[in-house]
């Protein structure tokens, strides 16, 4: 890479049109004197009209302008020179590297279903406006079908997709999760956590309690001071009203938790050095709070908590290595492998080995 | 296996599907100064014969003053015209230098993060999928979508719209019938191309990834398409047009393209709605759809770009390195299931590629990672007994109970069987 970069600067820097323009600047200067020159002769010799010394301006005028264009020609080599040296550098670095082949595209007989791919991760990502861009220009350049589509697959419309309910989805997702992050406000989420509370309690989720837990944290800490305190008292006061009021529901589930949160009022003073300081002063919270709310809010839609097209595509990054090697040897041994449908070669996954909360 | 070893970042192997990221600008920046050298050698020859002349004629008293001034001046335009061309072409120059540094440094970048599991990996590769987004937009024709998502995800500098663009406008107008533009580019492109015949590289990969050949030569087939729209009229001057034509532009290449000169020779004796062969295909309209795919290749192939989207490799290798047996199982997976308690990362068993995952093979798993103490439920599903009972309690389950966190069964703890593994 430093070569590169080197190689790069030296273009930039030196090896560039600059000095040819420098050049054919000086040849025009050279024409344009040698015409002034003679325009000089001829208004003051119009009366002895002595034609000659024009033509021994011109005569001298050769050689100088041939010897600038050779500089101009000099300077090209110099960034030619510059060319073939950063070509070289840009051969040694990519020497061990294959050219990426298409050995493994078997998905290029499905556009329909990389097009829907897409489409969903564009939504998901929040990137609404560029989501519907795609699809209204889908819908107007339709991919050519193919053999080996499957009549289903090409139709990538709206409604397939229900991308327009997928859309209201998300952005509600993205309100909630911008509410919470730059504004800390909780609100929009405990609203929707509540609002689905019977799906997050079969799935065991805790998402509601840590949410009000959070809410708690910050009420206590005084962090309300705008209208997103929901009319509550600030302030450890305003804190243990909340818990009165709404702490009632997770009592059978998180008495503990709750004691603990209630417990720390004792030790006001110095909440820093007392044993609840690791729930009041941890700055990650919020962010987990984020995490775990995108996790239930994608999981009720049926969907990952990460984007699949991204793990797909990442996880085949790091996989591409040992499958081109794998490709080269067979084709140099000339074999291939016989289970059908299977990679004869383990590929490391830890991305995907960390996902441990699944397991097949 | 070591956590470090399945975790290390090689960024040097890493680097497979980015090497057309650094190849482009350097294409372009050839391209770039060839045309300067060009330019150069053009004005140089025309100055100095004129410079010559004028002198010449000076001498001999052929040439008044004026004259002599006026052809002064002339050479003098034409050195200004040679300036403002270079000058043009060199702030093409400073872009393309300045984008190559920032492709560089977005590569460098990799290399300074050691772990797969670092933060800044995730970045990483969250900006390389984009870039690979654009690219297989750009290369559908989405540009609007390519352009709208590199620019709100401010990665303009590491995608190439207006390369895809200008090769967009040229495939749509061969499609709709016209050859120009595409004559115009071979044109601009005239040395590349000849040297492209037999250049090593690009060439060898064009070969290994594509059926056309990668000696098709896409200005003879364009010279011919204009010849069989000639032919195609059947009127006297057309086809005399036509044959005028075939001596100018199709004779050259007798050499390598002998046989489809004949056949070209034995269309005049055809009329367009031939059912006989070869001349019903040369006919056709698909050949306009031919022409649009040879030249994509070869432009393609003179910039170095791979001849798929990039996507499609990444994604493939993905699909096949975490597909599993059970992916395509009838059984309940997870994400299936509004019950279940678990959330499945698999991206093979998401909404999204799970239909596209089908066409992949399966990734070789030496390994299982079983759970301790693994428990059989009634259903056929195997947990841990730990995480099993852990999970049952979450969600509320009384002791004599478990509930399978997968597909939301309840069942009674007597029926919970130890699993031994043999």
């Amino acid at each position: 890479m430093d070569n590169l970069q080197k190689e790069n600067e030296r273009l930039s820097k030196k090896s560039n049109l600059s000095k040819s323009i420098d050049d054919v600047q000086a040849t025009i200067d050279l024409l344009a004197n040698a015409r002034d020159s003679i325009r000089l002769l001829k208004r003051l010799l119009t009366m002895s009209a002595d034609p000659t010394s024009a033509s021994i301006t011109l005569a001298k005028l050769q050689n100088p302008v041939k010897q600038s264009f050779d500089k101009v020609n000099e300077d090209l080599k110099d960034v030619h020179s510059g060319l073939t040296k950063y070509q070289k550098a840009l051969d040694k670095k990519f020497k061990t590297t294959p050219f990426p082949t298409t050995e493994y595209d078997a998905l290029a007989s499905h556009p329909s279903l990389i097009n829907r791919a897409i489409a969903m991760h564009l939504l998901r990502e929040g990137q609404f406006s560029v989501a519907s861009t795609f699809l209204s220009e889908v819908a107007a350049d339709p991919p050519p079908s193919t053999h080996a589509e499957h009549p289903s697959e090409q139709k990538l419309d709206l409604n397939s997709l229900g991308s327009e309910s997928l859309q209201k989805q998300f952005s509600e997702m993205y309100h909630i999760l911008h509410q919470l992050r730059n504004e800390r406000n909780l609100l929009p989420a405990i609203e929707w956590a509540r609002s689905k509370h019977e799906a997050l309690e079969a799935r065991g989720s805790n998402l509601e309690f840590e949410l009000g837990r959070l809410q708690f944290v910050w009420l206590f800490m005084g962090g309300g001071t705008h209208a997103n305190t929901g009319n509550a008292l600030n302030g450890p006061k305003g804190a243990l009203a909340y818990a009165r009021r709404e702490f009632n529901m997770f009592q059978d589930k998180y008495l503990r938790e709750i004691q603990n949160l209630t417990g720390a009022l004792a030790f006001l003073p110095n909440l820093q050095g007392s044993p609840y300081n690791r729930i009041f002063y941890n700055d990650s919270a919020w962010e987990e709070v984020a995490n775990s709310f995108t996790r239930e809010f994608c999981s009720l839609l049926g969907l990952s908590a990460d984007s699949p097209l991204y793990i797909a595509a990442t996880a085949g990054a790091i996989a591409l290595p040992t499958l081109l090697k794998l490709a080269s040897i067979m084709k140099e041994k000339k074999t291939e492998w016989t289970t059908q449908d299977e990679l004869p070669v383990r590929t490391h996954m830890p991305l995907y080995e960390e996902g441990s909360n699944n397991t097949h | 296996m070591s956590e470090s070893t399945t975790t290390k970042l090689n960024a040097e192997s890493h680097l497979l599907l980015d090497q057309p990221l650094l190849r482009l600008p350097h294409e372009l920046l050839r391209k770039n100064f060839k045309a300067s050298q060009r330019h150069v050698e053009r004005e140089r020859e025309a100055v100095l014969a004129s410079l010559r002349t004028t002198a010449n004629s000076a001498l001999t008293d052929e040439a008044t003053p004026p004259q002599t001034l006026a052809s002064l001046d002339n050479m003098i335009t034409r050195m200004q015209g040679l300036k403002r061309k270079l000058e043009s072409l060199h702030g093409e120059e400073k872009c393309i230098h300045e984008q190559s540094r920032k492709r560089i440094q977005h590569l460098q970048d990799l290399y300074e993060i050691p772990s797969l599991v670092d933060v800044k990996y995730d970045e990483w590769s969250r900006v390389r999928l984009n870039r690979l987004l654009v690219d297989y937009l750009l290369r559908n024709g989405y540009s609007a979508s390519a352009r709208e998502l590199a620019k709100g995800r401010g990665i303009e500098d590491l995608v190439d719209i207006e390369v895809f663009a200008q090769c967009n406008r040229i495939q749509d107008s061969l499609r709709k019938g016209s050859t120009q533009e595409c004559l115009a580019w071979c044109q601009e492109n005239k040395q590349s191309l000849r040297k492209n015949n037999v250049k090593s590289h690009v060439e060898l990969v064009a070969t290994k990834i594509t059926n056309i050949p990668a000696k098709s030569n896409l200005e003879f087939e364009l010279r011919l398409q204009q010849y069989i729209e000639l032919v195609r009229t059947r009127q006297p001057q057309k086809l005399y047009e036509a044959t005028q034509h075939a001596k100018k532009f199709l004779a050259p290449h007798k050499d390598t393209q002998f046989g489809e000169i004949s056949k070209a020779a034995g269309l005049l004796a055809y009329p367009s709605n031939t059912s006989a062969e070869p001349y019903r295909t040369l006919y056709s309209h698909a050949r306009w759809e031919h022409l649009a795919r040879t030249f994509v290749q070869t432009h393609h192939n003179l910039l170095s770009l791979p001849s798929r989207p990039l996507l499609h490799i990444a994604l493939s290798a993905g699909l096949s390195a975490l597909k599993t047996p059970s992916c395509h199982s009838s059984y309940a997976s997870s994400s299936s299931n509004a019950n279940s308690s678990t959330t499945s990362v698999c991206p093979i068993c998401s909404t999204e590629l799970n239909e596209l995952a089908r066409n992949v093979p399966y990734a070789h798993h030496t390994k299982s990672y079983v759970e301790n103490d693994p428990v059989l439920l009634p259903n056929g599903r195997i947990y841990g007994r730990e995480r099993l009972l852990q999970m049952s309690a979450k969600v509320g389950m009384p002791d004599s109970k478990v509930k399978d966190p997968t597909t939301g069964e309840e069942f009674d703890r007597s029926e919970v069987k130890k699993v031994f593994i043999s």
